[in-house]
């Protein structure tokens, strides 16, 4: 099969988890105008959720249904127990308190499952290739595309359709006015929160069979969720897939003509649609 | 003799008095010498944070610079040790003219997130670019140079706590120096800018600019503190330009609490020291920080110094009380 | 005939797709009272915000003794005379009185700002001009109060003395008595007649009292343009004023 398609190919998968990492921390953003540095701990718990399923024996898809719930239930807690209590301080403090959650739960990470990585079967349903002509790929890779599009999907309609969607973003235009409507905007910053969290951890539970689980992959998703909300425009759903995607397919490209610089060259676009496009290439102005 | 006047005073007596203090109560010359070195670290961290109004998650870029510059000139280029200090203060100071004249475009968490890509980008620069920084490995056999002025040696640095004499004076003169700064009108304007931007612009700053020089000090600092850790260890290793590190330096400078110079001191000591100390005891000593760090947000936002001050101010408060209260008494007998 | 201090010529300043301020033309003479007046929404903060470079122009000229300024970025035309307060008090809420009069007094010298070895105390100049100003103020008392901890008349007064504190030519007050009670209100009508005499005032106020009391000239804005401009008693008597106000609110004033 042509190199190059493989790549593309490669690329959106590896794009739609990308853009699954980064829409939580979009949103959160958005509505709660700061950055959650525990976003990355949430995909890690999410991934050894999938990997301690794997450990008890329990079905991966029981894994793909609970893991995100547990994720999210642990970024409601977080939310209501410490956040909730300083939402009047600067919000330099809201940094730091998800920095402090972040390192709390990485060294609970590597307590409970050791610091080194492991790894986290493919569930057998999806073991092996598709084979349709010259057309040779992955299963499980298939579906995490597939899966991550309908996930999309839902998510797209929730922010758009639902009346809570409706507020959700109304909120991230100004919280003063929602609540002035009479709305409990900090009920939805707890959800909004949660749902983050969720959608990290369901990122984790679809990573960990493609690439393991170690206790570091919180921080490196981190600093590609931040890319990609950066890139897309902070507090946009169709940035944060857009440029989950455009991320994911260059990377993929790259990694065959300039494997070194790949990880460079993300980082160096970052910065540049920083100072050009500093609201992102989707963001309000 | 005005209040901020014997303010200063008092401040730099404390940072003497930890440099005094150290050698009694460590055993390892080299673990009093990292307080310093992460001190000086902080400072320049705080500068930024305490005073500008910025937190800057990219003090890891000048200081593994400061290390990368010194190891260079060390291994190299064979100049003194008189002369690569100042070369680490320059490095670090154009660094973080090219970071903050990107950076300070923006403000609040953009600002924030633009100095994370900035040590992202360094570090895999850094990794790149093997042939100069060693890559992985870092730079090796860094040699630790006598201080020396033409020719007359001045200090010898072989010994721990040799090098720690060396690094304590240092430190109190950039403690002093920082201190000037701070009292100066420079500093009072960056507390202005800290406090309202937009005032500060209305009454006709420069804020762009003010905040780029309080950037490079910063950044002359933090590069000064990794040429002295390169030759500490005698490396310069990757992790220095390392997220990781950038988060720590900003870490010690909240524990220490932000707004008073020697606050930072404590937070680095605090950093260092009880991390070396748990680190043997319990590998995961880094939760307990993670934990420290929540409670600051949510009860401690003035970090050590301020429980410090807080607990003082109580103490003299209860003084005066029992004054009072013995008074009372002492009437109605 | 005197030159006007302040001229600007077709200020236009759009966010977006708003217009807020369409075609704004004003001539401010020397030592008077210029008042901009209007109802909720006509542009009158945005004129001030485009006049004094707290935001940037769209289009437009503005000439100060007749140089034109409008290229100049906000914190640059401090230097050439100008200076505000703000609608909303913007101070220095954790530095003192004298501090933030201090500060303010310092901000016209572009260099000083950055001296990184002298203390403030040490530049005579500005540090009388907060203490001088204090007292015109009536904020002596609380000099060394911090400034958010004052009560809202005297942050109202303070945000006053931010901008005469820069020593100007032409001070622009965003609505100074907003939020005041009744004495203080006198007061502060009392302090901006008094300005006449060393600097020119532009003056945006809802108190009508103040507006056709002290002001020499008036111009009343509606949707982002001029609708009327004259002394204060041709402004009253206009009938388009009057239903742009719906007929209720000119009635203030002692005449």
């Amino acid at each position: 099969m042509n190199i190059y398609l493989l790549q593309i190919i490669n690329g959106i998968g590896i794009g739609m988890l990308y853009f699954l990492m980064a829409v939580g921390l979009s949103i959160v953003f958005g509505l709660l105008g700061f950055v959650n540095f525990a976003h990355g701990a949430f995909f890690l718990l999410g991934a050894y959720a999938c990997y301690q399923f794997a450990l008890a024996g329990l079905d991966y898809w029981l894994a793909l249904v609970l893991a995100p719930v547990i994720v999210g239930g642990f970024a409601w807690i977080t939310e209501k127990a410490f956040l909730h209590r300083i939402y009047k301080l600067p919000h330099e403090f809201h940094i730091l308190l998800t920095v402090g959650v972040a390192l709390v739960l990485q060294e609970a990470v590597i307590l409970q499952w050791g610091i080194v990585g492991q790894n986290v079967a493919v569930p057998e349903a999806l073991e092996g290739v598709l084979i349709l002509g010259q057309f040779v790929y992955p299963k499980y890779r298939i579906f995490v595309i597939a899966f991550t599009a309908v996930i999309a999907l839902l998510l797209w309609c929730l922010l758009d359709k639902t009346r809570l969607g409706a507020i959700v973003r109304a909120g991230s235009e100004s919280t003063e006015m929602v609540s002035l409507l009479g709305i409990h905007v900090t009920r939805i910053f707890s959800f909004v929160f949660a749902l983050g969290g969720a959608t990290a951890g369901l990122a984790g539970v679809l990573a960990a069979p493609l690439r393991g689980v170690e206790p570091f992959m919180g921080v490196e998703a981190l600093g590609i969720a931040f890319v990609v909300v950066v890139i897309g425009g902070m507090g946009s759903f169709a940035g944060a897939l857009a440029s989950g995607l455009l991320v994911g397919v260059v990377q993929s490209l790259m990694s065959t003509l300039w494997p070194e610089g790949a990880r460079l060259m993300i980082f160096v676009a970052m910065a540049a649609v920083m100072l050009l496009r500093p609201n992102g290439l989707f963001g309000r102005t | 003799m005005n209040a901020s006047f014997l303010c200063q005073y008092r401040h730099l007596a404390m940072a003497v008095a930890t440099v005094v203090v150290l050698p009694l109560v460590l055993t390892s010359g080299s673990l009093a010498t990292e307080v310093l070195i992460f001190a000086l670290a902080a400072l320049g961290c705080n500068l930024l944070l305490g005073y500008t109004g910025l937190m800057s998650f990219g003090q890891g870029i000048f200081l593994g610079l400061g290390s990368y510059a010194a190891g260079l000139a060390l291994l190299h280029l064979r100049i003194p040790l008189i002369a690569v200090l100042p070369l680490a203060m320059i490095v670090g100071a154009l660094a973080a003219a090219l970071v903050g004249w990107f950076s300070i475009r923006q403000r609040g968490t953009y600002f924030v997130m633009l100095t994370l890509a900035f040590a992202q980008m360094f570090y895999f620069l850094a990794y790149t670019l093997r042939d100069i920084t060693g890559g992985d490995n870092g730079l090796l056999d860094i040699p630790r140079p006598p201080l020396e002025i033409l020719g007359q040696r001045l200090l010898p640095t072989a010994g721990p706590w040799e090098y720690y004499t060396l690094v304590a004076v240092v430190f109190v003169v950039v403690f002093w120096v920082l201190q000037r700064i701070v009292d100066s009108i420079l500093g009072r304007t960056l507390l202005a800018v800290r406090d309202n931007e937009a005032r500060a612009a209305a009454a006709g700053y420069d804020v762009r600019m003010l905040k780029l020089i309080a950037f490079m000090i910063s950044g002359a600092i933090t590069g000064l503190a990794g040429a002295l850790h390169a030759m500490l260890t005698g490396i310069a290793p990757l992790s220095n330009i390392e997220y990781g590190t950038s988060e720590s330096i900003l870490i010690m400078t909240v524990i220490g609490g932000t707004g008073k110079l020697f606050a930072s001191v404590l937070g680095a000591g605090f950093y260092v020291l009880v991390g070396d100390w748990l680190s043997t005891l319990w590998p995961r000593w880094l939760m307990l920080l993670g934990m420290l760090l929540i409670a600051v947000s949510l009860f401690m936002q003035k970090g050590l110094w301020g429980v410090g001050t807080g607990l003082l101010q109580r103490v003299r408060r209860q003084g005066r009380a029992d004054d009072t209260a013995t008074q009372r008494s002492a009437a109605y007998d | 005939m005197t030159e006007p201090i302040l001229q600007a010529r077709n200020i236009v300043k759009r966010y977006g797709r708003f217009t807020a301020v369409n075609g704004v033309s004003i001539d401010v003479l020397p030592h008077t009272v210029h008042s901009v007046i209007g109802p909720n929404g006509a542009g009158k903060t945005t004129l001030f915000h485009a006049l004094t470079g707290t935001v940037p122009l769209t289009s437009g000229q503005i000439l100060v003794d007749g140089v034109d300024i409008s290229a100049l970025p906000g914190f640059k035309r401090v230097r050439t005379g100008l200076a505000r307060s703000f609608q909303v008090t913007s101070l220095f809420p954790n530095l003192t009185v004298l501090e933030n009069l201090r500060l303010a007094a310092q901000g016209v010298d572009a260099v000083q700002a950055f001296h990184p070895w002298r203390r403030p105390e040490s530049f005579k100049a500005a540090c009388e001009t907060a203490a001088s100003l204090a007292e015109r103020l009536n904020l002596t008392l609380v000099r060394s109060r911090l400034a958010g901890e004052l009560s809202h008349g005297q942050q109202r007064r303070l945000e006053v003395g931010m901008a005469l504190a820069a020593r100007p030519k032409v001070i622009f007050l965003d609505e100074p008595t907003s939020g005041m009670g009744v004495d203080d209100i006198g007061d502060m009508k009392q302090l901006i007649f008094s300005l006449r005499s060393d600097y020119t005032v532009v003056l945006i106020e809802h108190n009508m009292d103040i507006v056709m009391d002290i002001s020499d000239t008036i111009t009343v804005m509606q949707l982002g343009q001029v609708l009327v401009e004259g002394a204060p008693d041709a402004v009253r008597c206009d009938d388009r004023v009057r239903s742009a106000y719906l007929g209720s609110m000119i009635t203030g004033g002692r005449k």
